[in-house]
């Protein structure tokens, strides 16, 4: 839908509808450890992602290609963007990931969303 | 199956470019329907601190009141009903219940009182509503809605007596409930918090300047130059600070800002956060294109606007529900020249944006 401009209308009204057209998901999540000193830097932790992708997918999982676009060592806390035909085995191997050098832990998935900016407020914790 | 691995569920981003001068922009109308919102984030691009009319636009959102152990009945007092529901907007929303599992009640400035329910609750109820349209196969969820402005409502009517002894007497629901009132505010609202626990919730306000931020270039009315899901990513980068300064190589992260871009010595980012009232964001969109107004500069603003996840309607009185993000929101780019970019975006649970 185009209208001509003219005078009175100085633009076009044009609207574009996408569906599932999102490239990538995005996930927020909290890493539980076991023990309240184990610190892990960003390096470490996209390392212990991709072994559980390759434990649970193998030598091909663990080459399906996640970002690890922000991380918070202090809180744990980081978010993850991944394309989204590989969300659910990104997903799924968060889910099954049970232990970080012999200790005890589990990912939780806080929020999750084709779109990062949904990622930067959350009204559960209003 | 690995085709079933790849697949994800539904979200739909709907774009509009046009003009605040064109005939058909209905921008206004589509601000006004996105009922509850939790927070608002504005962009502004070189800029060190809010022009002052601004500032003062973005600090004077309306503040919200909170009751807690609200029995829903009490939202069919008559006193309520005639100071508030009759008279105005008034904006309700159950507060901390979650939609996927609680009850969760809004109240619509049309007077719409909407009520998602599980089925044990909806049946206990014995008021006529209707399937979820979202897990239409279990039918575990029903949504009750009644128009309080109805003749069959008004106190002392058979629709309004089924409702009233409904919540009374055989569900007896209550739940903490943030209510807002346009334009009466916390004196509309007076009779009810009396007699009730209840906290005056103000909006927050934040501002951060960050500086040296890439930018995708050039943002202008033919904007912009990169596709909208890569601009909303940009910009989802800006607000979450998620750095894009990394190579197509890097080994944590490949995000990088679209192509073509220019780098912004600064900008500065505010955020609301609370209740907030569709008359106030569109209060603040006028406030923007009156800073321009006088003023030949080109430039540009990003507005976002989040919708709560567990709200039981997004725009207008269409379904919402929470799947896996819940996410309704709009992101407004709007240019010096008039000409603006409005992407409203939802996931699996939601109707079409207006």
């Amino acid at each position: 839908m185009r209208a001509v401009g003219g005078e009175q209308e100085p633009a076009a009204f044009e609207r574009t509808v996408l569906r599932n057209a999102s490239p990538y998901h995005y996930l927020k999540v909290y890493l539980q450890l076991e023990s309240a000193t184990t610190r892990l830097c960003a390096v470490e932790l996209k390392q212990l992602i991709v072994s559980g992708l390759s434990s649970l997918f193998g030598e091909v999982g663990a080459a399906l290609p996640f970002d690890l676009l922000k991380y918070d060592e202090e809180a744990l806390t980081g978010i993850l963007r991944v394309h989204s035909r590989g969300l659910v085995k990104l997903w799924s191997s968060l889910t099954l990931l049970g232990s970080y050098q012999n200790e005890a832990c589990a990912f939780r998935v806080l929020q999750v969303s084709p779109f990062l900016l949904a990622l930067s407020g959350n009204s559960r914790d209003l | 199956n690995m085709e079933n691995l790849q697949q994800t569920s539904r979200n739909l981003l709907v774009c509009d470019q046009s003009s605040l001068r064109h005939r058909k922009c209905r921008l206004s109308q589509q601000v006004q329907q996105h009922h509850f919102n939790h927070q608002v984030s504005l962009l502004l691009p070189e800029c060190g601190s809010a022009p002052p009319p601004l500032d003062a636009a973005l600090r004077s959102f309306s503040s919200s009141y909170l009751l807690r152990k609200l029995p829903l009945h009490e939202l069919l007092d008559t006193h309520f009903l005639q100071d508030a529901v009759y008279q105005g907007s008034v904006y309700g929303l159950s507060y901390r219940s979650r939609i996927d599992e609680d009850t969760c009640v809004a109240l619509l400035p049309s007077g719409q009182l909407v009520l998602s329910l599980d089925k044990d609750v909806y049946e206990r109820l014995g008021v006529e509503g209707k399937p979820s349209r979202f897990n239409q196969r279990a039918n575990s969820r029903y949504v009750v809605t009644v128009n309080l402005t109805d003749s069959s409502m008004a106190p002392g009517g058979r629709g309004y007596q089924r409702l009233l002894t409904g919540l009374k007497s055989r569900v007896q629901l209550q739940t903490d409930f943030l209510l807002s009132h346009h334009p009466g505010g916390g004196e509309a609202l007076k009779a009810l918090l009396s007699r009730y626990d209840w906290t005056e919730h103000r909006p927050q306000v934040s501002s951060r300047l960050l500086t040296n931020l890439p930018c995708p270039t050039p943002l202008t009315s033919d904007l912009p130059s990169c596709d909208p899901h890569s601009f909303l990513e940009w910009l989802g980068a800006v607000e979450a600070e998620v750095s894009c300064d990394n190579e197509s190589t890097s080994f944590l992260s490949t995000l990088v800002c679209p192509e073509p871009r220019a780098v912004l010595s600064r900008a500065l980012r505010v955020r609301v956060s609370g209740l907030l009232l569709p008359q106030d964001v569109y209060r603040l969109i006028e406030e923007l294109r009156r800073c321009w107004d006088g003023r030949g500069t080109a430039s540009w603003a990003a507005l976002t606007v989040q919708g709560f996840a567990d709200s039981p309607v997004s725009w207008g009185s269409r379904e919402h529900g929470f799947l896996k993000g819940g996410e309704n929101f709009y992101s407004l780019l709007l240019c010096s020249d008039h000409s603006y970019w409005l992407c409203m975006g939802t996931g699996a649970h939601d109707g079409c944006p207006p």
